[in-house]
């Protein structure tokens, strides 16, 4: 009895608002890390010993070459479809303003494990503290959002998944500019919930979900999924929908962690 | 020798979750070893080492995870207490008792979690994947537990496992 007493108040000091990991927790992240990334590292040899058997070296550089370009397009098409958004709507409203390019300083690390349990949706990256990685940095990949950093330890941090039961992004309808919708995780790599869309809003199936950048936390206009099956709520008076995310988030091998983004000094450490 | 290999275990299990299991996971799910393990030991040894080496087991994974310490901790090791107390009388050396100690704990440990996830977690979505996800950790702790339980029956009668005096 006492000793779930001890756990119980344990669970309640260390939930995930924990800005720092205590010193017996990163020495278990660890003495997994090394191992972890060496069994990643052991798949993708064998996966070269496979190419090289072929004969095929040469064209899987050509091919590792094409697809960091095609990565580094996929990136740029998302900024510059969300500043097309906001230069048509700019142009609508007959004023001009300077369009906000958002610059990021990105950090590009590999997943080395996931989240040993079905309840959480976690990943575990090779790079932390050492790499100057802090808790509550976003993490996206060249098709969008993937989730936020929640701890750090020196050579490894953890991603906690936009689809885990306890995330929360703040987002904004590309088309409609409908800004109040919130998607949540729901346990699900496949799907994502959109809450609170108000009743009147013209949201309608595939259209795209973006970050809003109202949260403090994610950059805006980092593309989430597509709209689909829209449904309302008992109330009446907002409406849900669920968002096929464009993250593939079972087959995630790289990501990136955004070290910094414009405006996110002025921003808090915390958010949604 | 025992209790070095009861210790290396859970090690092994989790870092079998986060890296093997990662690759061949049934819808997204993937199997929870360590769970496995406790069960086992609840099932051998009865409900009080169950419970201890479940709480220890579920302590070591919720370190590793860092968030919401203790959680697993007290899930495995009710869970463990349960099961060693049903054990009594069964007849270990039938596989069924292994196949269905794993069902029921899986069952009985997924409900746990889930009720202290919606006291502890300030945000806790639910929808009805939690249910189908718990109808495949169902499925894939009972494809692994049949040669874990081969290999746990083996060794706890005659070999690492077995405790000494128990001859």
């Amino acid at each position: 009895m006492l000793t779930a007493l001890i756990l119980i108040l344990v669970m309640k000091l260390s939930s995930s608002n924990r800005q720092e990991i205590t010193g017996l927790e990163k020495l278990i992240r660890e003495s997994y890390a090394p191992l972890q990334s060496g069994v990643d590292k052991l798949q993708q040899g064998m996966s070269q010993v496979g190419i090289k058997i072929l004969g095929m070296k040469e064209m899987d550089e050509r091919l590792q070459a094409e697809e960091i370009k095609n990565n580094l397009l996929s990136l740029e098409n998302m900024q510059l479809r969300e500043n097309k958004a906001e230069v048509e709507r700019l142009r609508s409203l007959l004023g001009y303003k300077e369009a906000q390019e958002d610059q990021y300083l990105l950090e590009a690390a590999r997943v080395i494990a996931r989240s040993p349990n079905n309840w959480y949706k976690t990943l575990t990256i090779d790079k932390g503290a050492d790499f100057g990685i802090t808790v509550n940095m976003p993490v996206i990949n060249p098709d969008g959002l993937v989730g936020k950093i929640i701890s750090v330890s020196s050579n490894s941090a953890q991603v906690l998944l936009i689809t885990d039961r306890e995330m929360a992004v703040g987002a904004i309808l590309q088309e409609t500019r409908e800004n109040r919708g919130i998607v949540e995780g729901i346990g699900n790599n496949g799907a994502l919930r959109m809450i609170n869309i108000p009743y009147y809003s013209l949201v309608r199936d595939g259209e795209r979900v973006v970050s809003s950048g109202l949260s403090e936390t994610y950059p805006p206009g980092i593309q989430i999924g597509l709209i689909k099956d829209i449904q309302k709520e008992a109330s009446g008076l907002v409406l849900s929908a669920t968002v096929e995310p464009f993250v593939d988030f079972d087959q995630l091998e790289e990501i990136l962690v955004i070290k910094s983004f414009r405006g996110m000094e002025a921003q808090g450490s915390k958010g949604v | 020798m025992r209790y070095f290999v009861l210790a290396l275990l859970p090690f092994l299990a989790l870092f079998l979750q986060t890296t093997f299991f990662k690759e061949y996971p049934i819808q997204g799910v993937v199997p929870d070893v360590v769970l496995i393990l406790v069960i086992f030991h609840a099932i051998f040894n009865g409900a009080n080492k169950g419970t201890v080496y479940g709480v220890i087991c579920g302590l070591w994974e919720d370190l590793y995870l860092g968030r919401f310490i203790g959680m697993n901790a007290i899930s495995k090791g009710i869970t463990a207490f349960v099961i060693g107390r049903l054990q009594g009388n069964v007849f270990k050396e039938n596989i069924l008792v292994g196949v269905i100690g794993v069902i029921g704990g899986t069952l009985l440990n997924s409900a746990l979690l889930f009720i202290i996830s919606l006291i502890s977690f300030e945000i806790f979505n639910v929808d009805r994947s939690i249910f189908i996800n718990l109808i495949y950790q169902g499925i894939y702790n009972t494809l692994i537990a049949i040669p874990v339980y081969i290999w746990y029956y083996r060794s706890s009668k005659r070999g690492v496992l077995r405790e000494a005096g128990n001859d």
